[in-house]
């Protein structure tokens, strides 16, 4: 996956659209499937969401493997379990080789199990397929410890609020660089009220700690802030709220994630125009791109 | 539109049967994809021979060598800065471990997909790529 053969940490969209998929030559430029990214180190490659960007992956890591002749260790994290962060699970290849071994991980505060929550979009009402069917050997692993490490990744992880059912964001550290996965919520909430609570102050400084510094944040920017007012309460941000709180929290690099159906390729070229220039006015120190699918970033 | 989009809406003014050939040419179109028919890079830098480079299937280098498929004689383009190949129905562009990288509109990457009217800069090197795709049935 790597041209120059170097040890470069790799950051690859798979999809960036938010709650439904949105095929179409409208959608073609950033792309029409939902959430699942890539961070490739070495042999260690970890998938963030499993939404339906996660069945061209599951053909890619396929070619590779195929090519050199080897097995597939995957590590999936979950942010949570709606469905434009599962739905391409049931289509994804390599979990039906026998020879893969993929970990699942997500969040423990579920009202069920997580295994059975992924059981059950797989459900014989829903989908011709069971779980059981994936040959791969699959392990189930709730969060539970502070932090996770797979061989020179350390991953922390934290319970996110204002989304509805909740959500988990995760920080990769890698090499002294850090990169944050945090979508699904609805950071307005937390950033952009008058009144807020003393609950509120903490969570705000406890999203602000953990992104702090990050070499790459991956935010949920689903609206613009003139969307925004008539979407309060669905568990999503406003892009100017996250623009600011990258910025207070020095992020490096900020990728616009979580794209609203309703946008087409047109509409975000034109908001990524308004906003990169005002970020280099007003955020100089950060670097602001729109997540696209097909796209790998080295960090 | 797809020519069996043309062949049935023909159909329809001999026949009288436009509902049913609505129905027939949505399912045609549904039943094909876009795509590619050509694709070209067009170089912008007002210093550079204007010159549209047609891609086809094989893989492009682009740099400063002469050994390069497109060579810039620039100083800030590496000796091989970047690849562009076709890869699974869509044109890709890579860095080839340049010095001072590979941005598509702007964002550093070290891939991308291409897409219609992207805007490429290697060093002082800006081009546009293009692609004109059309409807293919699957």
């Amino acid at each position: 996956m790597n041209p120059s053969g170097r040890t470069r940490t790799l950051v690859t969209f798979w999809g960036t659209r938010g709650s439904i998929s949105t095929p179409g030559r409208i959608t073609e430029k950033y792309g029409g499937n939902t959430p699942c990214v890539t961070i490739s180190h070495n042999d260690t490659t970890i998938i963030i969401d499993a939404g339906t960007g996660i069945r061209n992956l599951g053909l890619e890591l396929l070619r590779e493997a195929n090519g050199k002749g080897s097995p597939l260790t995957l590590h999936l994290f979950l942010s949570h379990t709606h469905w434009d962060h599962i739905q391409g699970l049931p289509f994804f290849q390599p979990a039906y080789r026998e020879s893969t071994r993929l970990t699942i991980y997500g969040s423990s505060k579920k009202e069920r199990f997580l295994a059975s929550v992924l059981k059950g979009q797989m459900d014989y009402e829903y989908f011709p397929v069971a779980m059981t069917a994936l040959t791969a050997d699959i392990r189930i692993q709730e969060m539970t410890a502070e932090k996770v490490r797979l061989g020179p990744i350390e991953i922390d992880w934290e319970e996110q609020v204002y989304h509805p059912a909740g959500s988990l964001r995760y920080g990769f550290n890698i090499d002294g660089k850090r990169i944050v996965f945090a979508t699904d919520i609805e950071l307005d909430l937390l950033f952009g009220k008058r009144n807020k609570t003393y609950e509120d102050a903490v969570h705000a400084e406890q999203y602000l700690n953990f992104i702090e510094g990050a070499d790459l944040l991956i935010a949920d920017g689903q609206f613009t802030g003139e969307e925004y007012p008539e979407r309060i309460g669905w568990g999503h941000s406003s892009i100017p709220v996250v623009l600011k709180a990258a910025s207070r929290a020095r992020v490096k690099q900020l990728a616009i994630f979580h794209h609203d159906p309703q946008h087409s390729d047109k509409f975000l070229d034109e908001i990524w125009m308004k906003h990169r220039i005002r970020n280099g006015v007003d955020h100089p120190g950060m670097d602001l791109f729109w997540a696209r699918e097909g796209m790998t970033v080295a960090i | 539109m797809h020519p069996e989009g043309w062949k049935m809406m023909k159909w329809a003014e001999d026949h009288d049967g436009f509902t049913t050939t609505v129905e027939m040419v949505r399912t045609a179109l549904a039943e094909s994809i876009p795509v590619s028919e050509r694709a070209y890079l067009q170089i912008l830098n007002p210093r550079e021979r204007k010159r549209l480079i047609e891609l086809g299937g094989e893989d492009v280098v682009v740099g400063r060598s002469p050994e390069c498929d497109i060579r810039f004689a620039v100083g800030n383009v590496s000796r091989r800065h970047a690849r562009i190949f076709f890869y699974n129905e869509e044109f890709m562009i890579e860095d080839l471990d340049s010095t001072n990288g590979l941005f598509i509109n702007g964002v550093k990457v070290l891939r991308c997909a291409l897409r219609n009217n992207d805007q490429i800069a290697m060093g002082d090197v800006m081009l546009l790529f293009n692609e004109e795709k059309r409807l293919q049935p699957r």
